[in-house]
């Protein structure tokens, strides 16, 4: 016993320290034997955790794994990780994960020699089209552009800041404090406004985050306008002497470079306008509704990006844009890069509102306030305004005891499901009528009669209306993460659905498994009449009683 | 007067076509691509057009050979005089702004119309740009979010109402010379007047349905080299961006500890009724508050 200590003391392999302490069971089964060793292994399964923080390769899903791995640099612990996935359950979205972040570490070391790319020109490459090309017209790219700063379009509406421009002036700042940190580098929050009289909002621009506020005031521009606004975000980011900029402009003492690093928009109908206007005048790339944002270096073995194929390349300080898809249950990552032979700069990006959180405003916040001078063009001005005017209401959810929300799982008869719905919610004295984002994106024909139920303005959820209800029935949902932000403030959650591995499981407090289109009648039933007609339930199978 | 409607097929998003692989991914190749709902409407704007005010309807999309369904499909649902499809290997995983470049292109070989329709934002990529960054290219008046549409032929002009969203909703009426681009928001509805527009209407639904039977016989397509586009700035090779990763959003921890209730269990479902019924209005009647 006494040697059995310092033995195992060496012995770092688990594996071995387990066939040992199963053989010594199966022989002495000292009491005293086996504690050594299992404080061992104890020991050793601890620093394997320490060493890997949480990652249970068997329990997390790619997406925590995801973010687990942002955290780890070493790469033979990542190694590790891969030789443990490849020796368990050996999924190829695991170790493509896994791999990414080793190529990434790695490629962050070695050294950044471009690779050589060769440099033909259009009419040799492709002497049987007629030059230029019909493409050429639009292509506006730098060749080794400078771009600096993270610039923030600040919409307003009737004279203020609309919340989603806060919250994006919040996470630019937080974004290029991180990148000053991380690159050495200071750039700069850049905030722009544009309309009529918005100036006095420059310093609550700066209360939340900006460095610089760029404004151009004129009572032309009082309503938005796409060529005008567009017009003028571009004259503002183009810096003097850009070649597709305007000839007279002047140098600033505030700026010394080309154009934005980044351009960060509001995803409103008009800031989303914007955005796309904006990037397709400076020829470069945006993503649509981000739910965040972040930069990070990367490495990429795309081929149009790298330049060729089988190889690899580094990308440092690319915003990263993830998106929601359709579903609600994935996200893309978008990114703008630039070509070997053309440059796609400024990286841009619209926000979904609410995605980040407003800060807390600082007024002892230091910046300058730009006055931008430009003449307008009145050719710029092709569409005309006449009139405009608020709408009362759009539907407001919330404030009401309950809420009845239905989601894709109504797919085997749109309609019906809707009226299913909406007879429920009747039922009730005080019952609001919602949706999730699956139905506003589904392809579903309703006919016209529950039209107006479907829309957007009754979504529920992180994109759409958040609710408190006391009581919350979720039919056809099946719980995506986005939805479950609207709604799981209600005190009481009911689900229906047919998978009873749904994720809105999670989050309910009764999961009736079933089918939407004979429970939701049922139901509806029972509230009118009083009472459950317990003889359908039993009748149609169950037993009284019956199974959990 | 003639309109050009673009166009794009998206996989079909209903519950049960979609495909996903073991990861989570969805599967496009084993779902079935169908016309981008939201470009019904712009459909149904170009229609109201040509209703009250004759012409030709175009309809265009960029895309692989396989979406001359999508463009009988526009023209068998809605109409469609001619169809027109840019179809090359060259344009493929183009992002909005290669789309966009190229669109542009087909459309002036097509010969600019006095207005151009496109949907709000698709059901896959969902950026909304598309319509957008191809007016621009055209150097067109842009009106987005339209909601009802009227014009005046004589003068060249339209008359618009569109949403505008930020912290409240506001409805703007706009003004703009032809030619220009409209981009019809999901809540767009036609309206026909008279009793002769909607005979109107009667009479072409039933003519393009019969002239979709043989589709092919109005479909165009041109390809990269008819358009005279460099292959290195179209596709891929002219995106800006690229998706660099598709992950499932993680799930939220579990919250709630669900009690479990088959549809058929009688105990379950009283228990249920039970928490539901004094929310209900016989119970809010009889209770008297």
């Amino acid at each position: 016993m006494a040697e059995l200590g310092p033995k195992i003391k060496d012995i770092e392999d688990l594996d071995e320290l387990r066939a040992i302490l199963e053989a010594e069971k199966a022989g002495e089964d000292r009491v005293g034997a086996k504690t050594l060793i299992e404080s061992r292994i104890e020991k050793f399964e601890a620093d394997d955790d320490d060493d890997d923080g949480e990652i249970d390769l068997e329990e997390m899903s790619p997406a925590d794994l995801g973010n687990a791995l942002r955290r780890i640099d070493d790469v033979a612990e990542l190694e590790a990780l891969l030789e443990r996935e490849e020796a368990g359950e050996d999924r190829g979205s695991i170790k493509r994960l896994i791999n990414n972040r080793i190529d990434s570490i790695q490629g962050s070391d070695e050294d950044d020699t471009d690779l050589e790319i060769e440099v033909v020109p259009p009419e040799e490459k492709y002497p049987d089209l007629d030059h230029p090309t019909a493409d050429k017209r639009h292509v506006r790219a730098l060749e080794d552009g400078v771009y600096r700063d993270m610039w923030v379009y600040c919409e307003t509406q009737q004279g203020e800041l609309i919340d989603v421009s806060r919250e994006m002036l919040g996470r630019a700042r937080e974004m290029m404090d991180e990148y000053a940190d991380e690159y050495g580098e200071e750039e700069r929050v850049v905030a722009v406004l544009i309309g009529d009289d918005v100036g006095r909002l420059a310093e609550e621009c700066i209360s939340y985050g900006a460095d610089v506020v760029v404004c151009h005031e004129d009572e032309r521009l009082h309503r938005f306008q796409h060529k005008p606004y567009t017009e003028v975000f571009c004259d503002m980011a183009r810096g003097a002497g850009h070649p597709f900029g305007r000839e007279d402009r002047h140098d600033e003492e505030w700026r010394d470079y080309d154009e934005p690093r980044y351009v960060v928009f509001p995803a409103t109908n008009n800031g989303r306008d914007l955005s796309a206007l904006v990037q397709a005048e400076l020829d470069s790339g945006l993503a649509s509704d981000c739910s965040d944002l972040y930069i990070e270096d990367v490495v990429i073995s795309n081929p149009v990006k790298v330049g060729k194929a089988g190889e690899k390349k580094e990308f440092k300080r690319v915003l990263h844009m993830p998106r929601p898809d359709f579903s609600g249950f994935e996200y893309s990552t978008i990114l703008c890069l630039d070509n070997p032979t053309r440059e796609f700069h400024p990286q841009g990006a619209s926000v979904i509102p609410g995605a980040f959180e407003i800060p807390d405003p600082d007024p002892e916040r230091d910046g300058e306030v730009i006055d931008h001078e430009i003449d307008l063009d009145d050719d710029w001005f092709q569409v005309e305004v006449t009139e405009y005017d608020t709408i009362e209401g759009g539907v407001d959810l919330t404030g009401h005891d309950v809420v009845v929300a239905l989601g894709r799982g109504i797919g085997d008869d749109p309609t019906r499901g809707i009226e299913l719905g909406l007879e429920l919610t009747d039922a009730f004295d005080d019952a609001a009528f919602g949706i999730t984002r699956g139905i506003v994106t589904s392809s579903y024909d309703f006919d016209a009669h529950v039209e107006e139920y479907t829309r957007e303005d009754r979504q529920i959820g992180e994109s759409g209306q958040v609710v408190e209800p006391e009581l919350y029935i979720a039919a056809g949902v099946s719980g995506a993460v986005q939805h479950k932000v609207g709604c799981d403030e209600a005190e009481t959650i009911i689900a229906i659905n047919e998978d009873p591995n749904a994720d809105i499981r999670d989050f309910s407090d009764y999961f009736i498994e079933g089918d939407l289109f004979e429970v939701l009648p049922r139901l509806t039933a029972a509230l009118e009449n009083g009472e459950l007609d317990i003889g359908a339930i039993a009748a149609d199978g169950g037993t009284v009683g019956g199974e959990n | 007067m003639h309109t050009l409607v673009l166009t794009k097929g998206v996989p079909d998003f209903r519950e049960g076509k979609v495909s996903f692989d073991e990861d989570g991914h969805l599967e496009r190749g084993k779902t079935p691509t169908v016309m981008n709902p939201n470009d019904r409407f712009a459909l149904q704007a170009a229609l109201q057009t040509k209703v009250r005010h004759g012409g030709r309807m175009s309809v265009m999309s960029m895309g692989p050979p396989g979406y001359q369904e999508i463009l009988q499909e526009a023209m068998s649902s809605v109409y469609a005089d001619d169809l027109y499809i840019l179809s090359d290997r060259e344009m493929a995983a183009a992002d909005t702004w290669a789309t966009s470049i190229t669109l542009s292109t087909g459309i002036e070989k097509l010969g600019v119309p006095d207005l151009i329709f496109a949907g709000f934002k698709t059901a896959d990529g969902e950026t909304g740009h598309t319509g957008l960054q191809t007016a621009w290219g055209l150097e067109m008046p842009i009106i987005t979010h339209v909601i009802a549409l009227d014009i005046d032929e004589e003068a060249g002009t339209i008359r618009a109402k569109r949403l505008v969203e930020g912290d409240v909703e506001e409805i703007e009426t706009v003004e703009a010379n032809m030619p220009a681009c409209i981009v019809t928001d999901p809540e767009f509805t036609p309206t026909y007047r008279t009793a002769g527009e909607r005979l109107t209407l009667k009479d072409l639904r039933a003519e393009t349905k019969a002239r979709a039977e043989e589709f092919e016989s109005h479909l165009t397509v041109w390809n990269q080299s008819e358009l005279n586009l460099d292959p290195d700035y179209i596709g891929l090779d002219g995106s800006p961006t690229i998706v660099a990763g598709v992950d499932p959003i993680p799930k939220a921890p579990a919250e709630r500890e669900a009690t479990l209730v088959s549809a058929d269990d009688t105990d379950g479902m009283s228990e249920v009724f039970e928490t539901m019924a004094p929310f209900s209005e016989t119970a809010a009647e009889a209770g008297g508050d």
